[in-house]
């Protein structure tokens, strides 16, 4: 079993109002008021009570709540038992902190009442007809499976008038598939296999190989990662790393490749810690809830944004809604009452981030005992070391004092009963901020005292690095059921009923089940949440997930607004189509690779991609598929292709992630942020690019420029920009000169020095293609008039448009 | 004289000598008009084209430079009080700490301007100061964010991006978006700062060096001469061109065919666009390119200035990098840190308006120098002061902004920001008023809701604009 340890920085907040849960709140907070002191908002501490304020912030031997449980002044608090040493020190930290605070208030009763009112915004039966919050109809057809994929889809292009385009060649059906399934272009071998293989099973058979490829969930796990807005770092100011992240990308590649039911990985991703507890997998996979940002001072503010953003990511990617829209009023667009959405918050609210060991009991058992003699020992060094400089130290701080502003002089001469508040606080400066350090005291010790104290010095250095570590996974604990309220104008200071867990009421008639337990771990909350969205009854989950996995091979979704199915959202161009599609997902067990092989076996995804004027002019954006797309690859894909063809790509699959070179300039500078980057050579780095190290603030360029998303925000189709930097990348970077010089080498190790032999090979395995005579003639005599012909050669092919597009 | 008018055309070509062969010219035509990036008409005629933001980041101390407050040095010492809770970022407040430095009035309009500013203090007169500005965090990445896209949260679009995306560019051989981070590193926060946010990677900033290539992979490493890359660029020309041939109406197809001329272009035009050393030394002397202290932000606003010039739409340059002293963020020896910051960026801010102006290009340049928050009026760590987001300083000139003027007041302390108050999203409002937008019909559609750089907010301030 693993244990839970405290999570962050600053988790004084959470302690302090842990502290008066626990000790104070019977008296001051929501039953008795008792010297009208309300402990439970950081607003009602500082205002005080009958006593005047209890807190001055960052001044604890000021603040009257200290004095009083510190016993420092009577009566002493709470009444009739003394707190622990550590809860009072733990205050003291806390006030020192500026006293921040998370929790929460609720208005008094007579607000709530009128506060209630507003809350309410009942679905109109109406609001029900939109087309996505129907239930999945399954059209009639005729056929089965891919058949019926075909009949939906060709009839709306006869409604047009349109014909299909031909099946395409051969050739770029292979490379069509492997580039689709895997982002890998098929070896010539391979292409050569398929395209003499006349048996009408070649096709399905081929994508049944590629569909129990490991690669497969490398290129589809992918997909789902800028959805859940992957990230290896934390974001925000100090985008520190997270250094097991790299657990739940693998959890994910390998669940697209064992086909995990979508249903399933779903809710795994929601609870896996409620439905599989104790499980590594349901850990691992419940890490979805931790992929956030978070900030790095933690607020009750902070708290709501971070859940925003989970809400926000999950209604987008599971369910297609807009439901952030709701976070500060009722939708403007969709039926979604902001009450949903802070009854859906409440299915979140109570899981807490924490930070846990992820290693075996005994591993976790020997690292406390190891952390606990590592602290004595550095505390009994630090304390021999203080021991031998405290007279210079003490002698310094005098002469130090002497110099400082008169005010300062002043304050410290005036005894510290008689000081007035300016005096005080002057005085706490200096003895706070007036210090010493071992550059200046080291002159000053004699010959002995300076041999002691130089080998502790290094002692102390020395074991400073070895601090016992033990690898640890973010993710949650649900420990209590917190309560958590419909937050007027998305304010935390306006907080108006308490709320419970909920779901998105345009989208079920009537109420939706949760446990109402108080304590856990685990509410059973999300678990009954997970149960909702992947609900066969849920008209949304099937639809969205079936729709993306089409917009991935047809470039488009039939809904273009992939993680929009509301009114600001494209309509469906093939409403039969997304319906039987979702409803054969559902049946067909939730299973990815079951619709893929559904999709791919069809006629509409085996068609040639190439342009005909009448369709230009009838649907010049090919909405109704008159064609097949041709998609630009991601970055990602044109760099492992860059390492493919070079013959230097290494395809071990997972693990932690690696890091290319960056130039320096790019990130240099603040608050530690940094990037291990290695030499451009370095056959480390020479991985899939899923497996770069994510990293919110600092990117790869080559991946930035080609529209990687950068993990802040969930995204369901990837910006396809073109712009002259990505170009100079292509040109001048010199990883992809290095790789071109390689690709260069092989091509003459494998098609010797002819010319054209290297200009066939290249092709063929690149383009999966031979060269035109015309193509041919021109790079023939590229490469012969100039020394460096073949490298230009080989750069100019992970240059050109085909090379970065799927036929 | 202004260059800004050559047409883009005209530049893509002047140099002659381009990749292209005959017949992709099209294509590129084609490509150059239907680029987002091709330049696109404002609500209305603004009277700026172009913003210079120099953001100094780490948080300037108003009270010690462009709001006096002579209360400090008569009340030395006491306890902040009467002004409600006192609060700090990083604990401890001492009593009240009068400023180091002495002020002066400057100008017909007689401003205020202490000891560290005296170059800018020259140009008080085309200066409008908003003495009441105020940010929502104290913290310094989200207050970052906040004066570079409008939320203190990260993903959304920087200023320049909204700018980019409203206007395009003039020069399609430049990127329209350039950041200079100071020399001692970048901000906190890091690229978010010049993101893109949600809108495409094309309106992000790029970064460019004071010193070497601007732009990283602007050049071919050695060994890879000019001559050959010309030679393969040519070839692969030719090979897309048959390619494309194939489906000839494709645009995607067409617009990177045309991204490889205009990277081809670009080598050329980035690098003669902050070849400072054929400035005239006067004008190099002005920026104080070769003085010890302001030889960075000198040789960083000369650049700004060439690239303005050249259709560039908004460069933002830092001034200061990393953490604490390396940054305006003086938690401690207020005075070392003030005086080593204004001694690296007065004489190049003030030699930057003064060369707009002599260049008739302030009228359409807008300049604005900002932090992201201010300095509070007690000590912290004796000699330092802490971060305040209550009230603040930022300025304004040229573009259309009427200088001379004082927008609202902080209290007798400088701690709040009391009269007029003027907020993050009023500031973009007004910034993007000068460049012809009306900030709330500038939308980009994202997530089922029309996005602004001013969210839900934000007025234009209208003091400010003559």
């Amino acid at each position: 079993m693993l244990t839970g340890i405290a999570f962050g920085a600053d988790e004084s907040a959470e302690k302090a109002e842990a502290i008066f849960k626990a000790n104070c709140y019977s008296c001051h907070g929501a039953a008795l008021k008792m010297s009208k002191l309300d402990l439970r908002t950081r607003e009602t501490i500082l205002k005080g009570g009958e006593h005047g304020a209890v807190v001055v912030p960052n001044n604890p031997e000021a603040s009257l709540l200290y004095k009083l449980v510190s016993g420092a002044q009577q009566p002493s608090m709470p009444p009739g038992k003394k707190l622990a040493a550590a809860d009072i020190e733990m205050l003291r930290t806390w006030i020192d902190r500026g006293a921040p605070y998370d929790g929460i208030a609720p208005a008094d009763e007579d607000k709530l009442k009128t506060l209630a009112k507003l809350e309410d915004r009942p679905i109109r039966p109406e609001e029900r007809k939109f087309w996505s919050f129907q239930p999945v109809k399954r059209p009639a057809v005729k056929g089965a499976g891919s058949a019926a994929v075909d009949e939906l889809w060709l009839k709306s292009l006869a409604a047009k008038g349109l014909k299909p385009n031909p099946q395409a060649d051969r050739r770029s059906l292979i490379r069509r598939a492997y580039l689709d399934l895997i982002g890998l272009a098929p070896t010539p071998d391979q292409v050569t296999a398929f395209v003499n293989d006349k048996s009408p099973n070649a096709w399905p058979k081929l994508v049944d190989q590629l569909l129990a490829s490991p690669h497969y969930g490398e290129r589809w796990g992918r997909h789902w990662l800028d959805l859940a807005r992957y990230s290896d770092s934390a974001g925000y100011e100090f985008d520190r790393d997270r250094p097991t992240m790299f657990h739940y990308r693998d959890w994910v590649i390998a669940a697209f490749n064992r086909d995990v039911p979508y249903n399933e990985f779903v809710r795994l991703q929601l609870a896996g810690d409620e439905l599989k507890p104790g499980d590594r997998e349901g850990r691992v996979a419940s890490v979805y809830l931790r992929l956030g940002q978070e900030a790095n001072i933690k607020t009750a503010q902070t708290r709501m944004d971070e859940l925003d953003d989970l809400l926000a990511t999950t209604g987008g990617s599971m369910l297609g809604m807009t439901i952030g829209c709701a976070r500060c009023h009722n939708h403007k667009f969709d039926p979604i009452p902001q009450k949903d959405y802070y009854r859906m918050q409440a299915v979140f609210f109570s899981a807490k981030p924490v930070e846990e060991p992820f290693a075996e009991a005994a591993a976790i058992a020997a690292h406390k005992t190891a952390l606990a003699e590592w602290n004595a020992k550095l505390k009994e060094l630090r304390a021999a070391k203080g021991q031998i400089d405290k007279p210079y130290r003490e002698r310094l701080l005098d002469e130090k004092k002497s110099k400082l502003p008169e005010f300062f002089q002043i304050a410290l001469k005036t005894p510290a009963d008689k000081r007035t508040e300016g005096q005080r606080l002057n005085a706490i400066q200096v003895e706070k901020f007036l210090v010493v350090d071992d550059k200046e005291l080291q002159p000053l010790l004699n010959a002995d005292e300076r041999a002691r104290w130089t080998k502790l010095r290094e002692e102390i250095a020395a074991l400073d690095k070895k601090k016992p570590e033990i690898p640890t996974l973010l993710t949650i604990e649900e420990k209590r059921a917190d309560p958590s309220y419909f937050l007027h104008h998305g304010s935390v200071d306006s907080p108006g009923t308490e709320m419970k867990p909920g779901i998105l009421s345009v989208a079920h008639e009537g109420e939706w089940a949760f446990p109402d337990k108080t304590t856990g771990p685990g509410l059973g909350r999300r678990a009954a949440f997970a149960d909702w969205v992947t609900s066969p009854s849920n008209p949304l989950s099937a639809r969205v997930m079936v729709n993306r996995i089409w917009q991935h091979h047809f470039g488009e979704g039939l809904v273009r607004t992939t993680s929009n199915f509301g009114k600001t959202g494209e309509l469906p161009t093939h409403p039969e189509l997304l319906d039987w599609l979702a409803s054969e997902f559902v049946q067909q067990g939730w299973s990815i690779k079951k619709m893929h092989r559904t999709l791919m076996l069809s006629q509409v995804y085996q068609q040639s991609s190439s342009d005909r004027a009448d369709g230009i002019a009838a649907d010049p954006e090919n909405r109704l598929l008159w064609r097949q797309a041709r998609q630009r690859l991601e970055a990602e894909i044109i760099r492992d292709q860059i390492l493919a063809a070079a013959g230097t790509l290494k395809l071990d699959l997972g693990g932690p992630g690696v890091y290319p070179f960056i130039d320096p300039s790019l990130y240099a500078g603040s608050s530690g942020r940094t990037w291990p980057g290695k030499q451009i050579d370095d056959p480390s780095t020479f991985r899939r690019s899923v497996y770069i190290f994510q990293k919110r603030t600092i990117q790869v360029p080559m991946m930035e420029l080609f529209d990687t998303p950068n993990g802040i925000g969930s995204c369901s189709r990837r910006n396809r920009s073109t712009i002259a930097t990505q170009a100079l990348i292509l040109m001048n970077n010199a990883f992809v000169l290095d790789q071109a010089k390689r690709f260069a080498a092989r091509l003459k190790q494998e098609a010797g020095d002819q010319p054209a032999a290297q200009v066939k090979r290249a092709f063929d395995l690149t383009l999966s293609r031979a060269p035109s005579p015309k193509e041919l003639a021109e790079a023939v005599s590229f490469i012969g008039s100039a020394p460096e012909g073949l490298v230009d050669f080989a750069q100019t092919i992970f240059n050109l448009n085909e090379f970065a597009y799927i036929p | 004289m202004s260059q800004r008018f050559l047409s883009r055309r005209e530049l893509m070509f002047r140099a002659g000598g381009g990749i292209a062969s005959l017949a992709v010219s099209d294509m590129l035509a084609r490509a150059a008009t239907t680029s987002p990036l091709a330049p696109k008409m404002p609500h209305y005629a603004g009277k700026a084209k172009a913003v210079i933001s120099v953001f100094c980041y780490g948080g300037v101390s108003h009270v010690d430079t462009f709001d006096p407050k002579p209360e400090l040095a008569r009340r030395a010492g006491e306890a902040l009080s009467g002004k409600g809770e006192v609060v700090v970022s990083q604990g401890t407040p001492g009593g009240i700490l009068p400023s180091p430095w002495k002020f002066k009035k400057y100008g017909q309009s007689g401003m205020d301007v202490s000891e560290l500013f005296p170059h800018v203090a020259k140009h008080v007169d085309d200066i409008a100061f908003i003495r009441s500005m105020y940010s929502l965090s104290n913290d310094h990445a989200p207050a970052l964010f906040q004066m570079n896209t409008g939320s203190v949260l990260t993903g959304h679009p920087s200023m320049g991006s909204w700018i980019t995306y409203g206007l395009g560019t003039e020069n399609q051989n430049l990127p329209a978006y350039i950041v200079f981070q100071d020399w001692r590193g970048g901000p906190i926060g890091g690229a978010p700062n010049w993101g893109n946010g949600y809108m495409p990677a094309m309106y992000q900033g790029t970064p460019f060096r004071s010193t070497g290539d601007p732009i990283v992979d602007l050049k071919p490493p050695e060994g890879m001469t000019p001559e050959r890359q010309k030679r393969w660029l040519g070839f692969l020309d030719k090979l897309n061109a048959e390619h494309a041939a194939k489906n000839p109406q494709d645009s995607e197809f067409a617009a990177r065919i045309a991204s490889f001329e205009l990277a081809y272009q670009m080598q050329k035009h980035a690098t003669d666009a902050v070849a400072i050393n054929t400035e005239p030394q006067h004008i190099r002397d002005m920026y104080g390119v070769d003085g010890e202290r302001t030889q960075y932000v000198g040789k960083q606003l000369l650049m700004a200035r060439r690239l303005v010039e050249r259709g560039v739409r908004f460069v933002q340059v830092y001034s200061g990098g990393g953490n604490f002293q390396e940054s305006w963020d003086a938690h401690w020896d207020l005075k070392a840190n003030h005086e080593m910051h204004c001694g690296e960026t007065d004489q190049p801010v003030a030699a930057l308006l003064a060369d707009l102006k002599q260049r008739g290009l302030l009228d359409s340049t807008l300049v604005i120098w900002h932090g992201e928050f201010g300095r509070m009026p007690i000590s912290q760590r004796l000699d330092g002061r802490d971060h305040n987001p209550y009230g603040y300083t930022v300025w304004m000139a040229g573009g259309g902004i009427k200088g001379g003027q004082v927008i609202g007041a902080t209290d007798e302390f400088g701690y709040k920001a009391v009269e007029n108050r003027k907020s993050v999203n009023d500031l973009h409002a007004t910034m993007l008023h000068c460049l012809g937008f009306n900030h709330e019909k500038l939308t980009y559609p994202y997530n089922g809701r029309n996005m602004r750089l001013t969210d839900v907010s934000g007025n234009l301030i209208k003091e400010l604009v003559a």
